[in-house]
């Protein structure tokens, strides 16, 4: 049976962003919430690449020997990768974020546990 | 310089200089300096720009450049690809630019408060509130919908920063909820974009709303439904309507008072923004407009009924900010041009006036170093030119003539009228009258009833600043109040647009 990488590239985003967002919601330790998120974040990644992705396509760079309305037909479309190289960024940015107030608020309070940590005080 | 080039600048200047402030440290004069240099012409710039499109890299559609477009083979020029924006577009009409000039001057009054308030102003929280401004307007500005993603993303880290940055106490704790939501939030709303982007080929939203127009993508398939469903989580994440109102009324108690009156402006011009953008997309659908209404209503009601419950004043103004952002959602879910207009009008009197709130109560905070109304009392005989100032303030929330907000929701009481849907107009006016008794309690309980013998009242003056902000926001309260037609002539033309 032949199966088609695309839609299994598919699944996996989809599974991706399904666990991630059940341990960001659901799991009680901080660190394993931030894995959520991070399975998420990446998830959303290979959602994008997948989409990208041509069947025999070629790599989106136009050479001078090259053919215009070859090179149109053929080529991979470039913007689902600039998106996901951009996002990486971010999601790197945010991250360190997160783990930055993880480690100070797991100094203040000597623990990983978001219910005790983000319990609302009424302050 | 082409003039078009300005409309960049209004993101790029509070950047460059945002960028500039966070390398200065106990440099206090200099911080002092180009902050308030930056902050006096960020509003300045929007009125000086004229209205058009700014194509950032010269990318300007195939169409508009006949030197690139000559040879091209008919697979490019024959087909919708011609007209298509291949770079990220910027769009500044009258609308933009009231809004950008409104988020301009609420940054200001935020800087000339927060540098006159600290005796040594960290370079690093103006480096926020500069990038937090920019990202807003390039939001309201762009027309290209992963760009605004990017911009959210920096908007919220910024918002985070503030939040930490106040030093108050478990400020780290809602700064942490805040981004954990947050990174739920983005990704999602990446997802809904890409989405959109597998379905139309483009993240242009002219380009997406002309595919949809063209019949070549189905606007009422569930892939585009599912896009929906996911840009607007995120919508409802960066302007804080339910289920997000109490982690952003959190955010706004947690931040120092000018902080919270520019994280509430943000989440205001980010709610019209992606507000916008929803409903150039999505109106195709009748339920989308039933939904921005249905969790407007919402909105307006556990925003303003969990006001009265609380005792911190900075959560009672958080919650009753939250409740205003339902009469904006409504505007716009109204989906007609009068709708439209009397929702962007009073998103832009909200900002003012719960800027004014946030400054003016900030004033109580400045001189007891508490915000829980059950320790607090008396404040009128402490200074009862800013307790009058407050007071009004208050008013010109709850709707009370001659201000501003009393023009923007008779507007929209009118236009739900107009819309066969006087039941909004009966809410509207219902929870006007709340919010002006919520108010009035908390009014009363500060600055009215006798000051509690355990309340230490500090001896520092209140900056001359502070009270200089808040006359000024009084003034274009009451001018918006007198001329709405100042604003609502600005607002038309993309309402109109939207219909």
């Amino acid at each position: 049976m032949v199966v088609d990488s695309q839609l299994m590239s598919f699944f996996t985003a989809g599974s991706l962003v399904v666990i991630g967002i059940f341990a960001a919601l659901f799991l009680d330790n901080l660190i394993k919430k931030i894995i959520g998120l991070a399975f998420l974040a990446d998830g959303v990644n290979l959602f994008i690449i997948t989409m990208g992705y041509k069947p025999g396509g070629i790599v989106y760079i136009f050479l001078p020997d090259m053919v215009v309305s070859n090179f149109a037909q053929t080529a991979s479309y470039p913007l689902p990768f600039a998106l996901v190289l951009t996002n990486i960024v971010i999601g790197a940015s945010t991250l360190a974020v997160i783990l930055g107030l993880v480690i100070i608020l797991n100094k203040r309070h000597g623990s990983l546990s978001a219910s005790k940590i983000l319990r609302d005080k009424g302050e | 310089m082409n003039a078009n080039a300005l409309i960049a600048v209004m993101v790029i200047l509070p950047i460059a200089s945002a960028l500039f402030l966070n390398l200065l440290h106990k440099k206090d004069r200099t911080i002092k300096i180009l902050a308030i240099i930056t902050a006096i012409v960020i509003p300045i710039i929007p009125l000086l720009t004229p209205y058009g499109s700014h194509f950032f890299g010269g990318y300007v559609p195939l169409a508009q450049n006949a030197t690139l477009a000559q040879g091209l083979p008919s697979l490019i020029t024959g087909t919708q690809l011609f007209q298509f924006h291949p770079g990220i577009m910027y769009v500044f009409t009258s609308a933009q630019q009231l809004m950008v000039f409104v988020l301009g001057l609420i940054t200001f009054f935020a800087i000339f408060t927060f540098l006159n308030e600290t005796k040594r102003p960290s370079g690093v929280y103006a480096f926020l509130m500069f990038m937090g401004t920019a990202s807003v307007s390039a939001i309201l500005l762009s027309d290209d919908i992963f760009n605004i993603f990017v911009f959210f993303e920096i908007a919220a880290l910024a918002q985070v920063g503030i939040i930490v940055a106040s030093g108050i106490k478990n400020n780290y704790e809602t700064a942490l909820k805040y981004t954990l939501l947050g990174n739920i939030a983005g990704p999602l709303l990446l997802l809904g974009i890409v989405i959109l982007l597998g379905v139309t080929g483009n993240v242009n939203v002219t380009d997406m709303v002309f595919t949809f127009k063209q019949g070549y993508v189905d606007p009422n398939s569930p892939v585009i439904l599912m896009s929906m469903a996911l840009i607007a989580f995120g919508w409802l994440y960066a302007s804080g309507l339910p289920p997000f109102h109490t982690i952003k009324s959190a955010v706004y108690s947690k931040a120092l008072p000018h902080g919270a009156a520019l994280l509430q402006a943000f989440s205001v011009f980010t709610l019209v923004a992606i507000g916008i953008i929803i409903l150039r997309l999505f109106s195709y659908n009748p339920f989308t407009n039933i939904a921005i209404i249905g969790i407007s209503v919402i909105a307006m009601i556990l925003g303003i009924t969990m006001a009265i419950v609380q005792t911190d004043y900075k959560r009672i103004l958080g919650y009753l900010a939250v409740g205003e952002l339902g009469y904006i959602g409504i505007g716009l879910g109204l989906g007609t041009a009068f709708g439209i207009t009397a929702g962007l009008f009073q998103a832009v009197n909200e900002a003012i006036i719960t800027s004014f709130l946030f400054i003016g109560f900030g004033t109580v905070l400045y001189k007891t170093r508490t915000s829980n109304t059950r320790k607090l009392g008396g404040m009128m005989y402490v200074n009862p030119k800013v307790a009058l100032l407050v007071l009004l303030a208050g008013l010109a929330m709850a709707g009370v003539p001659p201000l501003n907000a009393f023009q923007s929701k008779l507007m929209l009481i009118q236009a739900a009228i107009q819309s066969g849907l006087p039941e909004l107009g009966i809410i509207m006016i219902l929870l006007s009258i709340v919010t002006f008794m919520t108010f009035m309690k908390a009014f009363y309980t500060i600055y009215m009833r006798p000051k509690p013998k355990e309340l230490e009242i500090l001896d520092n003056k209140i900056p001359r600043s502070t009270v200089i902000s808040m006359v000024a926001l009084l003034i274009i309260c009451v001018i918006l109040g007198l001329f709405p037609q100042i604003a609502t002539n600005s607002l038309q033309t993309l309402a109109a647009g939207l219909v």
